[in-house]
């Protein structure tokens, strides 16, 4: 294997684990809340540019840039659920693909905040002299990797805990979870925080990743793309976030690839988004639950509803 | 620096006007099928696309160009409702999905009329020679776009007041089980709502295609006053939206004066109806619905 292709090869890697984090707070937010977020891509850019803006202005350590951007990103969420999540979920998706125009429109046309259109410079979190190509893109491995793997471990615990279960049961039946005493818009504005704080930290990540954000990287297909993942994987089933995850972004850069190498009557990247926008629609029209199934829950009640019920088939 | 307060005033009126023509079918479609449609965005932008289409590469006149956009955008949303929305609803769709398969919808949309027309954006060429009345500097445009405008806002009102169909419009929209056990053909209005929504949608477009330039992006810029407009107006509210479209349309126009004055951007004139939208959302949810009885 030649170099170039291992170095490409390792950038999709590294791709697919930032997108894995957002596609997972999405995962929260819509498979298991029942929340239909529409401008993911805001607390994408929110927690890019935070990161972005207050590694060039303070000479603090990357790590704590990842948390603020994962607080500021917390904070939009908490102020674009106050007005919506008490309402009809059509609200929350108005607003929420809203805030994602109007936070691209401030970074766009404040030139003092992050130099506008010209885009900001972003330093590398990890970096010594002399670092090869190589070197950067397994050190960003590592890094996004490992967060990652936070995260999914924290999205797995919190879904499978008795929260988890309040929060699907507010997914189903909100008037019921309301009678059964749980705040469903405390917990709908808890889960939004999360979320968009995940969405942050994957914001976070690509901009020390790329080492270069501007305005037009965030687009609202970011969003839509985000949306495939979910839909394709499978919602309520992080696992099958993952491979959407892996799925969404290989086809990505197959498009990408393809546009080099064969001449096609039509843009492949024109194409991809054609198919994209097909391919959601079938899913959504035969299968709904995605690649794999939500899973069911494991609790005592359900083992013993269950041994009940192989016993009475005996 | 002197205001010329009545090119404000009328400024408002034109942009009034646009976002009346371009969320009429939304917000009728929305009450109806109770959900909004984001593809709406892409209804717009073919319409902004079929002016080209017909005014550059066709060369004819910019009147057919209307015909065009009203016929191709009202054929799309018939297609959209039937192929799409209806399909999905019929297999089980919640609302998410359907918002979902809207957005999708747009994409599609969004990316053939790119491959088309290409993504660089473009103008139609046309020079609309500005003259004075009084005060104020006009085009013939402009003042085509507000007698538009304001021939929509009476015909709507014939329509929703006087015809069986725009009564049924109004009783699906308030009350879908009561329409249906009186009789009331909820298929055919549904899609007739929607083929006309996304016709006048695509008017709307052509106008602003006629005033700024086009671009495949140009219907997305445009969704957010026009979904200001759909909520402030309440939705599925035609009075409502009269009131919204130009009561936004001023808020926009003074705000760019505000802006100016106070040496902000103007870009910002965008998050003016950002405002307002969130402001509603506070307030008064339901939008100004409840002011008029008639809807």
């Amino acid at each position: 294997m030649n170099l170039g292709l291992l170095v490409y090869s390792l950038d999709i890697v590294v791709f697919i684990g930032i997108f894995a984090i957002v596609a997972l707070s999405l995962n929260l937010e819509y498979g298991f809340t029942g929340l239909g977020n529409f401008g993911k891509v805001a607390f994408f850019l929110a927690g890019a540019y935070t990161y972005a803006i207050v590694m060039e202005r303070t000479g603090i350590p990357f790590y704590l840039a990842l948390i603020i951007a994962m607080l500021v990103s917390a904070g939009i969420g908490f102020l674009v659920s106050l007005p919506a999540l008490r309402l009809r979920e059509d609200y929350l998706a108005i607003v929420t693909l809203a805030i994602g125009e109007v936070l691209r429109l401030v970074v766009k046309t404040e030139d003092s905040l992050a130099h506008g259109v010209w885009g900001i410079n972003v330093p590398p979190a990890i970096h010594w002299s002399g670092m090869s190509v190589l070197e950067m893109r397994m050190v960003n491995i590592g890094l996004v990797y490992f967060c990652l793997i936070l995260c999914f471990i924290l999205v797995q615990l919190m879904t499978r805990s008795p929260y988890g279960r309040v929060l699907r049961a507010i997914r189903e039946d909100e008037v019921a979870a309301e009678a059964l005493g749980k705040n469903r818009v405390k917990y709908k504005a808890q889960i939004f925080m999360l979320g968009s704080a995940l969405a942050g930290l994957g914001g976070g990540l690509y901009a020390q990743y790329m080492q270069y954000i501007n305005p037009y990287m965030f687009m609202p297909m970011v969003t839509f793309t985000v949306w495939i993942m979910v839909i394709v994987g499978g919602p309520a089933n992080n696992r099958g976030v993952l491979i959407g995850a892996v799925l969404v972004t290989l086809f990505e850069r197959g498009a990408r690839i393809i546009k080099d190498y064969l001449l096609l009557p039509i843009d492949p990247i024109n194409l991809q988004y054609i198919l994209f926008g097909v391919l959601v629609i079938f899913l959504l029209a035969y299968r709904p639950q995605g690649l794999l199934k939500e899973r069911q829950l494991e609790t005592k009640a359900i083992e013993g509803v269950q041994q009940w019920k192989n016993r009475s088939s005996e | 620096m002197g205001v010329n307060w009545a090119q404000v005033l009328f400024n408002s009126a034109v942009t009034g006007s646009l976002y009346l023509i371009g969320a009429v079918g939304l917000t009728l479609s929305y009450g109806l099928s109770g959900f909004p449609n984001f593809a709406y965005a892409e209804f717009m932008t073919l319409g902004a696309y079929m002016g080209y289409f017909v005014v550059r590469q066709l060369g004819f006149d910019i009147y057919f160009a209307f015909i065009a956009a009203f016929l191709a955008c009202g054929i799309l949303g018939a297609l959209a409702y039937r192929g799409v929305f209806r399909f999905l609803a019929n297999r089980g769709a919640n609302k998410i999905h359907l918002m979902i398969g809207s957005i999708a919808l747009g994409f599609i949309i969004r990316h053939i009329i790119g491959d088309i027309w290409g993504w660089p954006p473009t103008t139609f060429g046309i020079i609309w020679p500005g003259f004075d009345i009084g005060p104020l500097r006009v085009t013939d445009l402009w003042l085509a776009l507000i007698f538009t405008a304001l021939f929509l806002a009476v015909i709507m009102h014939l329509l929703l007041t006087r015809t069986t169909t725009g009564k049924a419009i109004r009783g699906i929209s308030s009350n879908p089980e009561l329409a249906l056990a009186s009789g009331i053909n909820i298929e055919r209005v549904t899609l007739l709502t929607w083929a006309g929504g996304a016709a006048l949608a695509g008017v709307a477009g052509l106008f602003w295609g006629a005033i700024a330039s086009i671009s495949p992006l140009l219907g997305w810029a445009m969704i957010l006053p026009v979904f200001a407009v759909t909520i402030l107006g309440g939705i599925g509210s035609f009075y409502g939206v009269l009131a919204a479209a130009f009561i936004i349309g001023l808020a926009e126009n003074i705000g760019v004066v505000a802006l100016t004055q106070l040496g902000l951007s103007t870009e910002y004139r965008m998050a003016i109806a950002f405002i307002i939208l969130i402001v509603t959302l506070i307030l008064r949810p339901q939008g100004l619905a409840k002011a008029f009885r008639r809807t």
